[in-house]
């Protein structure tokens, strides 16, 4: 247990400011696009070259006094005396040395260029296999050596498992402790993770962390409430806190924390016993079943509702003897069919979520993996156990519940890196302040990116996959196919086991053999069909031969809501100058284009498709633009009404007391 | 945000082990609006108000320091799951009341969010202050000690008796106004004369005051607490005012309606008095005073007061009586949701009407009230332009900028951003663009018809006034008055003696003469020649004297009409020469004169008469065709008869000093438009009338932005 003093910094928690609206946010915008202005990264290229130059400095030092020189440094930046250009280029340079020396990678130019963009607080945009891992620990020993606290923020728990363990011995060398922090850790095990200089953890964990302490401090929020308390009740116990507060954060993959993730606020909940609704859904789930779509409700497919028509709610009327007394008034009942439906019409099985041990689990929209202890919202849950027909589980009670977009304004400092964030440079700007730069390659991509291939339908895409799945097999080119779900994956990789291949299927089923799947995905001839999981920070070596064949062939089966998704896909082939290819394909069935392209347009769409017409490769590409860009619109609208009911809440329940749960 | 009616809110966790309750000062009173059970909610430490449904406040009552929010949720739940308000209902409702500083929270309020709460409370304070520049208020005193001390005092004049005191002085001063009605009006002339100016300001301070105090006493006689009492700056002036709102604790309506109109009631029997006090006092500064008083209190009531379209007392009255609170904000909510729900087709849009019959009221009154606050502030505006023209031109530019630009950049916002039009974004723009668009084509590109009036008179197209071309006394009128002549017909007949005397001494002299040239040819030669030019001129004079003997009979130069009702009653009497005696008109043929001012006569000339039509004055159904009009390119400043101008009531400026009134202030260019005398319309010289110019058709937008210039340059000079 530490000390109260020490835990005076985790307990303070500065305001987080809403974004500007109006005038000033015609300003901040402003403001937003000089900082990310393209002199600053010939500012930085000029200072990484600087660095590289000074390498004969320090190439012929002893390891002993390479570190001492080190210790030097971090001696140094800890006091926070000076530390203007000059000294961080050293510094850069003797840690660049390290290294080349422990890790046996030595940072290019672009690399170096990368972490004095993450120590300057932007979002480095670096092509995938451009080695962001090093960057970042580049920039997480820098930060590690304030001893301030500096949370490497990674996709998944695999990521921050491996990259901690990989770079120990580089950070040590460098004087900086190391750890991790992932789901399945005890609390000791946090508490000593996050006591270390430099964290690696996820995003969700490290969220949940800060919640976890912030419900433990209760209303003793502020650090002098805590320490007068503490000196008044001097025998009460201490919270015992895991974190030791907020400083840096360099996140990676940021585009998918900072954007695609931040729609659903993590939320700390505990089951309860108690509760109104839970044993209602059986029965709803059967009155539900006797409605019929289009003629008893209609459903809104791109937004995911369903109303309830007149002749359904006589329907419902008349079965509602069937529920338990407290659910037969007139307004509730059919807001439970509604949620019913929403679960029976929105939620499909192996898609949102998979079955196992008669337990629902969902699974994450863009990591693909499953998340065991979240559910979804008041009853959507149990409208789905219902569905499925395994044991209702009981309805959780929420205890904290905090947005990711406002967690990480938190930090002082934030800096993130991703392969695809230009798109998102405005947004990043508007909600974290976070200026995007874009630092171009060391190695030039050669990966050809193919033209989208275009099917009226979906089962003549499928043939057209396995068709060239097995051309590229027969080559003894490696296929990663990517699926956008578990079933999709499932279907295909049946359909291809039929054929007689041999597949390695890679989805939130199995994900326990992902770094074998991985590891043999660039192996000549190897198919290997994923869900999104193999979407980022995934790197796949190419196997003996395979690069002269062309190198690693990537088939989306579908587009996803955000170009930015498909580009991560993309990605894994033609990594640091391997050759490598990719190719999308697009059918008028596809989930996103029924859910965002205007009726009349996918209709036009498939017609020309049916017909080979000539120009319907340009409709495609129009209906696919368009469709994005829908997609988009609704996801940032959906992102910003998150912040704003978050800020609403605190403005208008302020009775409460501090916010951030 | 989440929809209001669902049971479950996710953001539950937030409040639900909070432990909160009303305030203790909280007073709670019953009210029924509309048949409708309500709760009302004060504060009576700044006298805020809360209105709450009763499934809302039972939800309240059941809050105490003793438990959590959530088991008060699930007891409400328990009792009745239908009524029970859902915890989106309720998160709503508390913080609302939090926001009203209503509620009572057992953890310590976070100061820093209080104090960022109060900043802006204070910035929102400071922009309505601004927003409402014109009425501005200043508080000042706090009357409540004055009034409970007065109140038995209040407590007599507010009854039965009182009633009957008002009654009766009322219609006293209705009998004497209705006796004086001449002199009434007559002295409203002189209200706005600038030696006026300050005894009408001083009457206007008094009567309000007595207004206010009305609404004071009336509210505190019912229990109602009057804690403010100030200066209003009402277009910057200063008058006095009085905060009632504690009124709308009451739970009779009557008596709310009671207290709204309490200030009116005192005004009235003001006016009452004053009209008692003017009859009876000598002019002199308390009879000009009283005069002022009793105008003021009397149309002030009538025009303002009682007006429910403007926020004043009226207004509450109404909405009392119609049993509709917040009637205005309801009626533009009402606008709103109609356009949302049935334009935009955002069909979440709740109405605000409770009922069919409500949404009626709130319709009519939107409109109405809309309509009539742009007449009154575009009045005002005109008024103070014409007085102060920059203070004038500012506050149209303010009036633009709040009505027009920035609600516009509000509906661009709108439609936009708004979240409600997330799903029809598109339709609601293209409605909104199809509306503009659809009212430019109207506006800019479609011709209407296009035209305008001028003043003028009906005249024969031969008329001559008979002047007397010599003096005389009138001794025969020959023709009688109203006959038709014949050209060279005799009218009337002078005497004049003086020049029959003086014929008989040309005469005379004449003969003299003639002997003379008899005698001077036998004797003197030489004096033939003089005394030939002499007879010669002699005759001359002779023959003028005869001529002038010729014309004492009159005769008509040219056939016509002969129009002389004069002249008959003057027989014997002498008539001096050059002195308009009668008319001749000769109505075979008419023209139409027509008067068109200076702004008008430049369509005349750079556009073409498409055609025009006369209505003449007191025919108005028949219209008199013009077969072809005639623009006179001269300026001119004599109108053709007086009748058009103003001293003979008709509606062209002329200079007063003239003394025939046909002298107009500003030139005019005449039109003579033919009229053909088959026209069915009687036909009278000197009749006035109207003749309608139709121009080409042109778009209405161009018509109006003309006409609005014209305005202006007429008005202002500009």
């Amino acid at each position: 247990m530490r000390t109260l003093t020490q835990e005076y910094v985790p307990c303070q928690i500065p305001e987080v400011k809403e974004p500007p609206k109006g005038l000033d946010g015609l300003v901040d915008n402003a403001i937003g696009r000089y900082r990310r202005r393209r002199g600053i990264l010939a500012q930085f290229r000029r200072q990484a070259e600087h660095i590289d130059a000074m390498e004969e400095d320090w190439k012929f030092l002893s390891d002993q006094a390479l570190q001492k020189h080190l210790c030097d440094f971090r001696d140094i930046f800890r006091r926070g005396g000076i530390q203007d250009e000059l000294m961080l280029s050293k510094a850069l340079a003797a840690i660049r040395e390290a290294a080349g020396r422990v890790t046996g990678l030595r940072p290019f130019v672009v690399q170096l260029t990368g972490a004095l963009a993450l120590h300057n607080g932007m979002l480095a945009e670096m092509a995938t296999g451009e080695g962001k891992t090093l960057t970042a620990a580049l920039a997480a020993i820098v930060s590690g050596w304030t001893r301030r606290p500096c949370h490497v923020i990674t996709v998944n728990d695999y990521l921050a498992k491996r990259d901690a363990e990989w770079f120990e011995e580089f950070y040590a060398y460098c004087g900086v402790s190391v750890g991790y922090v992932t789901s399945i850790l005890k609390q000791e095990d946090r508490a000593r993770g996050y006591a270390k200089d430099v964290t690696y953890t996820t995003s969700k964990e490290v969220v949940a962390d800060f919640l976890r302490d912030r419900l433990k401090l209760g209303d003793q929020n502020h650090p002098t409430r805590r320490l007068i308390s503490h000196h008044l009740f001097p025998h009460r116990q201490q919270a015992g806190l895991v974190m030791r507060g907020l400083h840096t954060a360099i996140v990676d993959e940021a585009d998918s924390v900072l954007i695609d993730e931040a729609v659903t606020p993590l939320i700390i909940s505990s089951s309860t016993n108690n509760n109104l609704l839970h044993q209602v859904y059986k029965q709803v789930w059967s009155i539900a079943n006797s409605l019929e779509r289009d003629s008893d409700y209609t459903i809104d497919i791109r937004y995911k509702e369903v109303t309830v028509q007149p002749s359904g709610r006589l329907k419902l009327q008349e079965q509602i003897h069937t529920l338990p007394e407290r659910w037969r008034g007139a307004s509730r009942p059919e807001e439970l069919v509604e949620q019913v439906l929403v679960a029976k019409e929105f939620y499909t099985k192996n898609k949102q979520y998979v079955v196992q041990q008669n337990k629902v689990i969902i699974v994450d929209e863009f990591t693909g993996r499953m998340m065991e202890n979240r559910k979804w919202r008041h009853g959507l849950h149990q409208a789905i156990e219902a569905k499925e027909g395994v044991p209702l589980s009981s309805v959780d009670q929420t205890l904290a519940r905090m947005s990711f977009q406002r967690y990480f304004r938190l930090y002082k400092k934030l800096a993130g890196m991703t392969g695809t964030a230009h798109e998102a440079a405005r947004e990043l700007w508007h909600t974290y302040h976070l200026p995007t730069i874009r630092i171009p390659s060391n190695r030039p991509v050669i990966r050809k990116h193919l033209p989208d291939r275009m099917f009226p339908t979906a089962s003549a895409k499928l043939e057209a996959i396995v068709a060239e799945v097995e051309k590229c097999h027969l080559n003894g080119q490696p296929v990663l196919v990517g699926t956008r779900n578990v079933a999709t994956s499932q279907v295909l990789a049946k359909r291809l086991h039929a054929e007689g291949f041999k597949v390695s299927l890679l989805n939130a089923l199995n994900d326990r053999q992902e770094a074998k799947i991985i590891a043999g995905a660039g192996a000549p001839g190897a198919i290997t069909i994923a869900t999104n999981m193999a979407g980022r920070g995934t790197d796949i070596h190419l196997g003996e031969g395979v690069a002269e064949r062309g190198g690693l062939h990537v088939i989306a089966t579908e587009r996803h809501e955000s170009g930015r998704i498909d580009r991560q896909l993309f990605g894994r082939s033609g990594r640091q100058g391997d050759p490598g290819s990719a190719v999308a394909y697009v059918s008028c069935d596809d989930e996103l284009l029924q859910r965002f392209a205007r009726k009349w347009m996918l209709e036009l769409f498939r017609w020309s498709l049916k017909n080979h017409l000539p120009g319907a490769r340009w409709i495609g590409k129009f209906v696919s633009w368009k469709v994005q860009g829908k997609a988009q619109k609704i996801a940032v609208k959906s992102r910003n009404s998150v912040l704003k009911m978050d800020t609403w809440l605190d403005e208008a329940v302020g009775f409460t007391g501090k916010s951030y749960y | 945000m989440a929809d209001i009616s669902s049971t479950y809110s996710e953001s539950w966790f937030r409040i639900a082990q909070q432990r909160v309750s009303l305030r203790p000062h909280v007073n709670v009173i019953r009210q029924r609006f509309r048949g409708e059970q309500w709760y009302v909610l004060q504060d009576p430490f700044n006298n805020q108000f809360f209105r709450v449904r009763p499934e809302a406040y039972q939800f309240l009552i059941r809050l105490n320091r003793d438990r959590t929010i959530d088991s008060v949720w699930n007891e409400m739940f328990e009792l009745d799951p239908d009524k029970a308000p859902g915890q989106d209902e309720v998160l709503r409702l508390l913080a609302q009341l939090y926001g009203a500083n209503l509620l009572h929270s057992t953890l310590a309020p976070d100061s820093a969010r209080l104090f960022e709460r109060y900043t802006k409370r204070k910035q929102r304070e400071r922009k309505a202050y601004l927003r409402s520049i014109m009425f501005a208020r200043v508080p000042l005193i706090d009357p409540d000690n004055f009034l409970k001390r007065a109140m038995p005092l209040a407590r007599l004049v507010i009854s039965w008796f009182g009633l009957i005191l008002w009654l009766g002085v009322i219609g006293t001063a209705l009998k004497i106004a209705a006796d004086n009605v001449d002199t009434l009006m007559e002295q409203t002339q002189g209200i706005l004369a600038p030696d006026n100016l300050f005894l009408l300001y001083l009457a206007l301070v008094i009567v309000k005051s007595l207004h206010e105090f009305g609404h004071a006493f009336a509210c505190r006689r019912f229990g109602g607490e009057v804690h403010t009492m100030g200066v209003m700056f009402l277009l910057f002036t200063p008058i006095p005012y009085m905060d009632a709102t504690s009124s709308w604790s009451f739970r009779s309506r009557w008596k709310r309606a009671f207290v709204a109109s309490a200030g009116m009631i005192v005004e009235l029997f003001v006016a009452a008095i004053a009209t008692i006090v003017w009859i009876r006092t000598a002019p002199g500064t308390v009879h000009s005073l009283a005069y002022n008083m009793m105008f003021l209190a009397s149309v002030s009531t009538l025009l303002f007061n009682i007006n429910p379209l403007l926020r004043f007392d009226g207004y509450y009255i109404l909405s009392d009586l119609l049993d509709i609170p917040n009637l205005h904000q309801r009626s533009t909510g009402l606008i709103k949701h109609l356009i949302e729900y049935h334009c935009f087709g955002y069909k979440k849009s709740v109405t605000t009407a409770r009922s069919g019959k409500e949404a009626v009221w709130l319709f009519v009154f939107a409109i109405a009230s809309w309509i009539y606050k742009i007449i009154i502030f575009a009045t005002i505006l005109f008024f103070i332009a014409d007085k102060f023209l920059i203070l004038g031109m500012i506050m149209a530019v303010v009036c633009v900028v709040a009505w027009i630009c920035v609600p516009i950049y509000k509906l661009i916002v709108y439609l936009a951003s708004s979240p409600k039009l997330d799903r029809t974004r598109a339709r609601a723009i293209a409605i909104v663009c199809g509306f503009i668009v659809f009212w430019l084509i109207v506006l800019d590109l479609i011709p209407f018809p296009n035209h305008f009036r001028s003043p003028g008179v009906l005249q024969a197209s031969q008329h001559s006034v008979v002047v007397a071309d010599v003096a005389g006394i009138v001794e025969d009128v020959v023709t009688p008055n109203g006959a038709f002549v014949e050209s060279g017909d005799v009218l009337y007949r002078l005497a004049n003696k003086d020049l029959d005397f003086q014929i008989r001494t040309a005469e005379s002299q004449l003969a003299e003469t003639e002997a003379m040239q008899l005698m001077a040819m036998q004797h003197v030669t030489a004096d033939l020649k003089p005394l030939e030019s002499r007879a010669e001129a002699t005759r001359q004079l002779l023959k003028r004297l005869y001529q002038s003997r010729e014309d004492l009979a009159v005769r008509a130069k040219h056939s016509g009409l002969w129009l002389a009702p004069d002249l008959q009653d003057s027989i014997g009497t002498w008539l001096q020469r050059g002195n308009p005696v009668g008319q001749l008109v000769d109505e075979s043929s008419f023209y139409f004169s027509a008067i068109v001012s200076q702004r008008e006569a430049s369509r005349l000339f750079s556009d073409e008469i498409m055609g025009s039509e006369i209505k003449l004055y007191g025919q108005t159904e028949t219209t008199v065709p013009v077969s072809s009009t005639k623009v006179i390119p001269v300026e001119k400043r004599n109108l053709p008869s007086a009748a058009i101008g103003w001293a003979g009531g008709g509606e062209v400026a002329v200079d007063m000093q003239s003394q025939d009134g046909t002298v107009a202030v500003d030139p005019f260019f005449e039109v003579r438009a033919e009229v053909p005398m088959d026209a069915e319309a009687l036909m009278i010289h000197g009749k006035g009338g109207r003749i309608r110019f139709e121009l080409p058709p042109e778009p209405l937008l161009r018509q109006w932005v003309r006409k609005f210039r014209q305005l202006l340059q007429t008005r202002y000079g500009i």
